[in-house]
């Protein structure tokens, strides 16, 4: 008796927590086709007739195009830029001998610990004497230095599942350390390098501290700075920020839908390494 | 063993070999230098000056530290706000987290979707989950209203993110929202990755549900805790963005956190050597922790890789 009811207390808890969990996107995604009148004096009802004109609205006043474009853009340039930097650099690692590695490790994942937070002052400062102010590939700079030693980190565990005896062979029989790593580490390794580079654009997609303090034009405004937009100068039209949040939200979650294997994957597999 | 005996003959060949793989890594290594350890040493220098505007005006030694340590009722708010915040995230995380992954492990059908609906706030980002729940808890048509309605209570004007008692709480719960599903993934691969026949053994000697758990599956991911401990205190340690998005750290600095203090006073208040006093602070916090809670949790997970 009690056998049969335990597993069932536990999957009637799984359930309701799942909708906890669901409801405040559901709650977002069904508010963005409401007027602010009914939001507000129908919370529990449902969209019907959905009103459309929310989301076009929100989509022009608050220049999401221009927002969706710049914040593509410094997704694409931060993943290529973290790529470039870490997959050689991790393939490095897992070559270099132990006391240069042990010491290099250190160095490049000591970052780790150092926060933008922390050095958003100075940064500024530096980009300011730069012109880098309202520059987006100064903004995918610094997403490339947030996130690079977590890639490394990442494609360093990934990396050493490849046995040694193959890159070897291939280095007897006369190809070059890059040739090496071009023909058979990257697509031995693509798994990992894929993962990276889905968790790295997620990171850059949502990154806020270094935008908040480097862009400062509207036109150059990320999805993100979008909708702080949103939440301060439309506060008074509820309907209006709900889809512009709506907005914001699904793109990620269909690409998470997508490759959500994946980022999982790649996630748990770096994460366990050290 | 095996390792260096083949490698013996190479010796002499891989120390230039060392080099050109060296090489691989110098992009990396420049980039941290210019874009790191620059700003890093400039923000040293920042902390120790007076400044006007951006610029330096004169040095001052440590008065900024000794301003901000012994002199900043803010700012020791922000710190503790942001050390108790960080502890509550560590302990709610990673228990939820362990929680939910035990759970879903057991579950025969529907895992996946499970684990899509707990992981996916994840992929938000911070600002939309902030503005998100920020509307959540909205007074009028809120979350606490509704609910409070439906069930007959007058709640209408309840907002929970303009009551100084509640606001850093109901950060809190917006933050486990979205992570929460993170530490669940990391503990569920490991679960699913644990030997089966230490259950079906436990199960025959009559050990109940708790009793497994506490004597397979907590031991045994010791690891994914470690990793996760140390990922939720440097990742909490610097909030801003939830709080900057939800309160800006009000109501009254109830939820003023360092990096929400740090940004207030370089960018409005343009107190810019001192912020930077308050940012190093943190970061020798930040180290500080980390290194303790390394110390004290590697004896453990490394007991159980042996």
């Amino acid at each position: 008796m009690t056998r049969l009811a335990r597993p069932r207390l536990s999957t009637l808890l799984l359930v309701l927590l799942a909708l906890v969990w669901f409801y405040p996107v559901a709650w977002t995604l069904l508010n963005a086709f409401k007027s602010s009148a009914d939001i507000y004096r129908a919370p529990w009802d449902l969209p019907w007739p959905p009103v459309v004109g929310n989301i076009g609205e929100a989509w022009s006043r608050g220049q999401l195009g221009v927002a969706l474009a710049n914040s593509a853009y410094v997704t694409a340039m931060t993943v290529a830029g973290v790529l470039v930097l870490a997959v050689p650099g991790a393939y490095s690692l897992t070559r270099l001998r132990p006391p240069l590695r042990a010491v290099l490790l250190i160095v490049v994942l000591a970052p780790l610990i150092i926060p933008t937070e922390v050095l958003i002052v100075p940064l500024f400062s530096m980009f300011r004497a730069l012109g880098l102010i309202d520059s987006l590939p100064g903004l995918a700079v610094t997403n490339v230095v947030a996130y690079v030693s977590f890639a490394t980190l990442i494609l360093v565990g990934s990396f050493r599942t490849i046995p040694r005896d193959v890159t070897d062979a291939a280095g007897v029989d006369g190809a070059g350390r890059f040739d090496v790593l071009l023909r058979i580490v990257i697509p031995l390794a693509r798994p990992g390098i894929l993962a990276v580079a889905v968790l790295v654009a997620v990171l850059a997609w949502n990154d806020f501290s270094a935008s908040l303090v480097l862009l400062q034009k509207p036109d150059t405004f990320t999805v993100q700075l979008a909708l702080t937009r949103f939440s301060t100068f439309y506060a008074t039209d509820q309907g209006l920020t709900f889809a512009g949040m709506a907005i914001v939200i699904l793109p990620p979650l269909l690409l998470f839908l997508v490759l959500q294997r994946s980022l999982i994957q790649g996630l748990a597999a770096g994460l366990v390494r050290h | 063993m095996i390792e260096s005996r083949t490698r013996m003959p190479l010796l002499r060949r891989s120390h230039r070999e060392s080099g050109l793989d060296l090489l691989f890594l110098a992009p990396t290594l420049i980039v941290l230098a210019v874009f790191l350890l620059y700003p890093l040493a400039y923000g040293l220098v920042l902390s120790v000056h007076d400044t006007q505007g951006f610029d330096l005006t004169s040095f001052v030694g440590l008065e900024n530290y000794g301003r901000a340590i012994f002199g900043d009722a803010v700012f020791h708010q922000a710190l503790a706000t942001t050390v108790v915040f960080t502890g509550a995230a560590v302990v709610l995380q990673t228990g939820l987290g362990l929680f939910l992954a035990v759970l879903v492990a057991d579950v025969g059908r529907g895992r996946t979707l499970l684990r899509f609906v707990f992981f996916a706030p994840f992929v938000l980002a911070s600002v939309a989950v902030g503005a998100v729940w920020k509307y959540l808890y909205a007074p009028y048509f809120g979350i606490v209203p509704s609910v409070g309605s439906a069930l007959g209570l007058n709640t209408l004007t309840v907002a929970p993110l303009a009551d100084a008692h509640w606001a850093l709480w109901a950060i809190m719960a917006a933050f486990l929202w979205r992570f929460a599903g993170f530490n669940m993934v990391v503990y569920l691969n490991a679960i699913q990755s644990l030997p089966r026949e230490f259950y079906e053994h436990a199960a025959m000697e009559g050990a109940g549900r708790f009793e497994r758990f506490r004597h397979i599956t907590w031991p045994l991911l010791w690891p994914q805790t470690f990793t996760l401990v140390l990922l939720t205190t440097i990742g909490t340690l610097r909030i801003f963005d939830m709080v900057w998005i939800m309160t800006e750290g009000g109501p009254s600095n109830a939820t003023e956190t360092v990096a929400t203090d740090v940004y207030v006073t370089a960018f409005r208040f343009l107190q810019v050597g001192y912020a930077q006093a308050m940012a190093m602070i943190l970061l020798v916090i930040i180290l500080a922790l980390t290194v303790v809670e390394y110390r004290i949790l590697d004896r453990r997970a490394e007991a159980v890789r042996l």
